[in-house]
């Protein structure tokens, strides 16, 4: 288990300085000047030239790709070119509405994805599978944006319950921050649902045919047992791969979700970051996203082998 | 016309109202103001951004501003400056008391040092440093600048709320970029959570000019406690948030939310007219540096489909060539006969035979940033193939149109706008170096004369001739005019609808 366990963590390092190498490689190929959103649309191009001197941008990509990563070795991901702050700090900022949003919203899709996924399993071809495979369908097809901003006329708009946008403002508790993670949570909850319902069906198919579970119910055992205790817990490794990858894809994949209910996490840093050209915030974010992806998957591997012993890499 | 007077007399009445009630509410409340986004930085020196010109107006204050008719009036200033015979020496006496956020007085030592800090980083100010000889202090509450040669928008100049010339502590004015936000304006900054809010609080020790408001001048009165703008990127989200009561003002809606915001939560604020959309065209080489080729799009365009297209009603737009509209003192017609509403298709396809056309295709570089542009872009394309061009559509996002245009072999035509700027040397197509790089021995003749002038009734006349230049070379052509789109608490008395929209002498009335 320790030798797979290293392989994987070099094949992290191999992804990660890829990762750096192209996210460099792609801001910098994309046209585009923070200088020239800067100064504005009035700005002439001896100012915009300027700008680029006292900010630095003239450097050759090469000097500008090793100061990059010098930087990387030493923690240090840069300045905000437009925030007048560290990336690293701007990044912890948006961490904790990140972190809650992605929290909540798992709950919320695990929740209702589980019980839905192993019931339609168990009652294959009823009205209840049907009516769940249906809605699963549709919620896998809904924009996040437009049940986001249908959420927001009615629970915000009509009933009032919620500021329609934003994190709370000056001086707001833990409390009022997590109320206005209510709406997003419940639009990325939804729309993820669909997708760990599907798997958690499919799964417990697979293996509710199988001779263990027909032992199982030989052997008088209680349904709730074999279903809950037998079916579901060897069901549980790709319902796991796909909680986790949700996840991740939630800690980076919420952009729409935060741009629209205007929350100052990772995904709207990024996009902001993105057109205004804030280079040193577009490497850092990317970096720390990506980073996230193979952490989570080197968890669920590592947690494959736990539930699995027979797995091996 | 009509629509401009009656935005006129809406303010004015407005404006009145305003300061008559005014004077009856007690001070306090918070209220949220939704912009369009993050700022890109928080010193207005620095930017020509109108949203950083909106939030910093309330933290920095400049020496002139302008008043309701758009006149130049005195803020830091004691009062409007006294011009030498020859239009070279600008002696300007400044206000005393006057207290920094810091607490500090501002003399004329801080003016002397920000104009020098303006000259050097800002835009505009970059532009007239070339024009100023020096700017002294002969005594701590008076400030002489000395031209080169008489330069008559230097007091519009000194009013701007963006690429501004603010006045802040003469220890401050070495700091590139800016690190401490310290103003003499009625609100200080209290937190910055970028993405979150900008919090600004009463600045207690403020000294509000007496009598009445008038426009950005005159007096302004603190009534609120805290003014926070929060960037609010979709326009939908500002929508919502204005008619849920989150936002007690949702800057720059598209106007197909009249309806939605009309509905007594919230109440649609319309500046009418508020700016006007242009297609620049690139005379400096490529297909549209040949006149004939400009003035035969000038010729196919049809404005009017074009203004419908963008702006749906004609409650939000009109069909106006001159570049200021009806009831503007800059307001000519002089040149303007080329302008045609629906355009002539027949006079351009003679154009472009007469310009030896040989099917090259016209490159129209515009974004989606601002979908009204996109709009247009997508009716000239079919008015402009009618006429017997090709055309390229290059749609980008901003920040790549903002680069690109900056490079003349990458297109013949850009898409843009700009509000009615109170002094018509502000405008982009009167310098010689801003995309387009129009330059002509008639223009340099008419702007000379123009800039030159101190007199304001000869400069108007002057400007005619200006507009007539712009028509007859045709640096670009004007589509029409149009109105901007707001929301606005109904409990949010005492503003005035502006460009760009301020909040002191705003309060809450009593529900």
């Amino acid at each position: 288990m320790v030798r797979s366990a290293l392989n994987r963590m070099f094949g992290m390092l191999v992804v990660m300085a890829l990762v750096v190498t192209i996210v460099f490689v792609i801001v910098r190929v994309t046209p585009g000047d923070p200088a020239a959103v800067m100064l504005g649309p009035d700005a002439t191009a001896a100012d915009i030239a300027s700008l680029r001197q006292r900010l630095g941008l003239n450097a050759s990509i090469p000097e500008q790709f090793v100061s990059y990563v010098w930087g990387i070795v030493r923690g240090d991901f840069g300045q905000s070119i437009f925030l007048g702050q560290p990336v690293t700090q701007a990044l912890l900022q948006r961490a904790e509405p990140t972190f809650f949003l992605t929290v909540f919203s798992l709950s919320i899709a695990t929740l209702i994805a589980l019980p839905v996924g192993i019931l339609s399993a168990y009652w294959r071809g009823s009205v209840f599978d049907q009516a769940a495979t249906a809605l699963a369908m549709l919620a896998a097809s809904i924009p996040s944006f437009w049940l986001g901003l249908i959420f927001m006329q009615f629970f915000a708009v009509k009933l009032g319950w919620f500021d329609s946008s934003g994190y709370g403002g000056p001086g707001a508790s833990f409390g009022e921050r997590l109320h206005h993670l209510v709406l997003p949570a419940a639009t990325l909850g939804l729309i993820s649902s669909a997708l760990i319902t599907r798997f958690t069906r499919a799964s417990m198919l697979d293996v509710l045919n199988d001779d263990y579970v027909r032992t199982a119910r030989s052997k008088g055992m209680s349904e709730w047992r074999v279903v809950g205790r037998h079916a579901f817990k060897n069901a549980l490794i790709p319902i796991m791969t796909v909680i986790g990858l949700t996840a991740a894809l939630l800690v980076s994949g919420a952009i729409v979700t935060e741009t629209v209910f205007g929350l100052p996490g990772i995904g709207n840093l990024i996009v902001s970051a993105v057109l205004r050209r804030d280079y040193p915030v577009i490497q850092g974010a990317l970096l720390v996203v990506a980073g996230l992806y193979v952490l989570v998957n080197f968890a669920i591997d590592m947690l494959y082998l736990i539930i699995d012993p027979r797995v091996r890499y | 016309m009509k629509h401009f007077v009656l935005a006129m007399a809406t303010s004015f009445v407005a404006l009145c109202s305003a300061n008559s009630l005014a004077f009856a509410q007690a001070a306090g409340g918070v209220i949220d103001v939704a912009t369009i986004g993050e700022p890109p930085t928080l010193d207005p020196m620095a930017s020509t951004a109108d949203l950083v010109g909106i939030i910093t107006q309330h933290i920095y204050e400049t020496l002139y501003t302008f008043d309701a008719d758009w006149g130049p009036t005195p803020l830091l200033a004691a009062a409007l400056p006294t011009i030498s015979a020859d239009g070279l020496t600008y002696t300007i006496p400044l206000r005393t008391g006057i207290k920094f956020h810091d607490g500090s007085d501002m003399t004329s030592a801080d003016v002397v040092a920000s104009l020098d800090r303006w000259t050097r980083l800002a835009s505009r100010g970059k532009q007239t440093s070339e024009i100023i000889a020096s700017v002294e202090a002969p005594d701590d509450a008076t400030v002489v600048i000395t031209l080169k040669k008489p330069y008559a928008p230097l007091v519009a100049l000194l009013s701007l709320n963006n690429s501004a010339a603010i006045v802040i502590p003469e220890e401050n004015a070495a700091q590139d970029p800016l690190e401490a936000f310290i103003g003499t304006g009625p609100y200080m900054l209290k937190e910055r959570m970028p993405d979150q809010y900008i919090q600004l609080a009463r600045f207690d020790g403020y000294v509000p000019l007496e009598g009445e408001a008038n426009g950005y001048g005159g007096a302004r009165h603190q009534y609120l406690d805290e003014i926070r703008f929060v960037p609010v990127p979709d326009p939908n989200t500002r929508i919502e948030g204005a008619v849920s009561g989150q936002f007690a003002y949702a800057d720059a809606l598209p106007v197909e939310a009249f309806e939605r915001i009309s509905g007594g939560a919230t109440e649609p604020v319309v500046l009418k007219p508020f700016g006007w959309p242009a297609f620049i065209f690139n005379t400096k080489e490529g297909l549209s540096s040949d006149i004939r080729i400009r003035k035969a799009v000038q010729a196919a365009l049809a404005p009017e489909d074009m203004m419908l297209a963008a702006y749906g009603s004609e409650e939000f737009f009109s069909i106006d060539g001159a570049f200021y509209p009806e009831g503007n003192t800059w307001h000519t017609e002089k040149g303007t006969e080329p302008y045609k509403p629906l355009g002539d298709t027949e006079a351009a396809k003679a154009l472009l035979a007469e310009a030896g056309y040989d099917g090259t295709p016209l490159r129209i570089l515009t974004s989606r940033q601002y979908e009204f542009h996109y709009k247009m872009a997508q009716v000239a394309q079919a008015y402009l193939e009618a006429a017997g061009f090709k055309v390229q559509m290059d749609v980008v996002e901003w920040a790549t149109l903002t680069t690109n245009r900056a490079d003349p072999a990458l297109w013949d035509v850009y898409i843009s706008h700009s509000p009615f700027l109170s002094e018509p040397a502000l405008m982009g197509v009167m310098n010689d170096t801003s995309p387009g790089w129009w330059v002509s021995d008639a223009k340099h003749a008419a702007v000379d004369a123009f800039n030159a002038e101190v007199d304001p009734a000869k400069r108007v006349a002057l400007f005619a001739d200006v507009q007539k230049v712009i028509y007859d070379e045709v640096p670009l052509f004007k589509v029409g005019n149009f109105n901007a789109l707001a929301a606005q608490a109904p409990n949010l008395d005492g503003m005035v609808p502006a460009p760009w929209p301020y909040f002191w002498n705003a309060y809450l009335a009593a529900e």
